[in-house]
């Protein structure tokens, strides 16, 4: 097979290594800035570093977005499992026309514009005391990430023999008993893989935390971040400081999940 | 899931059709106006204004984003650190915040960012990235397709990396070149893929708003106010949520004929 790298592939390579390796390179430069060197090409990689605009963030309200951000990223990403699972078993085994309907209807969910969805969840959390909460923003975070969470999930149970499931039945196994000691451990690695993605796309998120918590005192980190970015008179080095740490959990779970993410994502997001 | 997912959306069309503003948000019994909003929306010349600057993100994005992922996974599917590497480095980007993305390039793309000083160098003068109407549209639309790249390109790889490498190596006694490889290989290899994948982009381009609040919230003046994003500033910038409701239920509508689109390629994929 004819692997080795033309001038053309190289070339290629060497375009999105720039492309994508500057703008991360150039976050964490600037967030050991001064505010006086951000735009000074002369210090552009030669400049003083100072860990200012760290200790400028690090202060309570920084904890405070930290904690709302993982209670809220932990929160969805048990709910999401808790709905998706069970439901991507079913959508997997069950043989009936409801079951297309049901994925059409999947599908419809997960493309629908978050921003539209907002405005009616304003009103209903109104109503129903849940602006202002955690559990306001888990619960929308979950209903915006479950069918995506549902699709991707569904072909790895597909994959699980239908033969195991039988000869567990067959050795006395109830339904329940099939599914979590025979199924579930086979399929451990699309619940792990639609696990850290829900993680990752609940700890982003930004728009339904904006608009449902009524004071930033109750914002998380994405939310902070969306909030400074569009102020004016940008302070860059904290922002780019915020940015470094709102990413660092990412980073955790992105080096722990690479592997599952790189083969598993391709599998239910096409089909 | 019901509850949170459907009837939202029956809220919404309920909300496009009266008068909704912040004094009677949370009081039942809204003046029922029928098409007013809809109206309001399109003689303003605001509606038909986002659903041009929409198409045109949608196309940025497509392109962009199925041009060049196709592109990253070919020149990846070379063996080596260097590939192993930039795919966990794209994958990684991918995986980041939108919100840090989009505050990234905010700064890259700013009036003496290092975009503008690189140009600077090569003698051409500061481009108004975000500050300029056609430029701010054209450079969202970008930051959104970087960001969808990688995804594109792991699809792609999936579909380059299920051909037997019997295939190439066939090719290779018949002297075939690295484009004819590509052209007569790859290409009629991903074109299922490609179909699907095609679909989800414009899907993605569409709904994308992200990056829109983070690096113009809508500017300058409405020119990055997509479909969806001029909805949202209609209702909780301007508390005219009768109005939002009636623009986000246009977007609604793209997306359901979207869908309706997308069940049909994934049919037709699954017949074949």
């Amino acid at each position: 097979m004819n692997t080795s790298a033309g001038p053309v592939a190289i070339l290629t390579k060497l375009f999105f290594t720039l492309l994508y390796g500057v703008p991360m390179v150039w976050i964490v430069l600037t967030s050991f800035k001064r505010s006086s060197d951000v735009f000074d090409p002369s210090a552009a990689f030669v400049f003083e570093p100072t860990v200012q605009a760290y200790t400028r963030n690090l202060n309570s309200n920084l904890f405070d977005a930290l904690q709302q951000s993982v209670s809220i990223a932990v929160g969805t990403t048990a709910l999401v499992l808790l709905i998706a699972v069970p439901a991507a078993y079913a959508l997997a085994r069950v043989a009936h026309w409801s079951v297309t309907l049901g994925l059409v209807a999947l599908i419809v969910l997960q493309m629908m514009p978050q921003t539209a969805l907002v405005i009616p969840l304003f009103r209903h959390f109104g109503q129903w005391g849940l602006l202002d909460s955690l559990t306001g923003v888990i619960i929308a975070d979950t209903a915006l990430l479950a069918p995506f969470a549902t699709l991707l999930l569904r072909p790895f149970f597909r994959a699980v023999p239908m033969s195991l499931e039988e000869s567990g039945s067959l050795d006395g196994a109830g339904m329940f008993r099939t599914f979590w000691s025979i199924v579930l451990p086979l399929a451990r690695n699309g619940v792990l893989t639609v696990g850290s993605i829900t993680f990752l796309l609940a700890w982003g998120e930004f728009l339904y935390a904006v608009s449902f918590m009524l004071s930033p005192g109750g914002y998380p980190l994405s939310a902070l971040l969306a909030q400074q970015v569009s102020a004016f008179g940008i302070d860059w080095p904290g922002l780019m400081a915020l940015a470094v740490l709102t990413s660092i959990p990412i980073l955790i779970v992105f080096v722990s999940s690479y592997r599952l993410l790189r083969d598993g994502l391709t599998v239910g997001a096409v089909k | 899931m019901a509850v949170f997912a459907v009837y939202p959306l029956l809220q919404l069309a309920w909300m496009s059709v009266h008068d909704v503003t912040q004094a009677t948000l949370n009081q039942g019994g809204w003046d029922f106006v029928a098409w007013d909003n809809f109206l309001r929306g399109f003689t303003a010349g605001e509606s038909p204004a986002a659903i041009v600057r929409t198409l045109v993100v949608v196309c940025i994005v497509t392109v962009a984003g199925m041009l060049l992922g196709l592109a990253v996974a070919i020149a990846l599917r070379t063996k080596g650190w260097w590939s192993a590497a930039l795919l966990a480095l794209m994958v990684f980007v991918w995986a980041l915040p939108p919100v840090v993305n989009g505050s990234v390039w905010k700064f890259l793309l700013a009036e003496s960012g290092l975009v503008n000083t690189l140009l600077g160098f090569i003698g051409i003068s500061p481009v108004p990235f975000l500050y300029d109407p056609q430029w701010a549209l054209i450079s969202v639309a970008s930051v959104a397709a970087f960001a969808v790249i990688p995804f594109n390109a792991l699809v792609f790889r999936a579909a380059l990396m299920a051909i037997p490498p019997e295939i190439f190596e066939a090719a290779a006694v018949d002297g075939a070149t690295r484009f004819q490889e590509i052209r007569h290989i790859m290409l009629p290899a991903v074109r299922g893929t490609t179909l699907v994948l095609f679909v989800l982009t414009v899907v993605y381009g569409f709904r994308s708003f992200d990056f829109i609040y983070v690096m113009t919230f809508g500017g300058p003046g409405t020119a990055t106010a997509t479909l969806p994003f001029l909805g949202y500033l209609q209702a909780f910038n301007r508390y005219d949520y009768g109005l939002g409701s009636a623009t986000s239920f246009l977007a609604v509508v793209g997306v359901l004929v979207l869908a309706g689109v997308y069940a049909r390629t994934i049919g037709k994929e699954e017949r074949s």
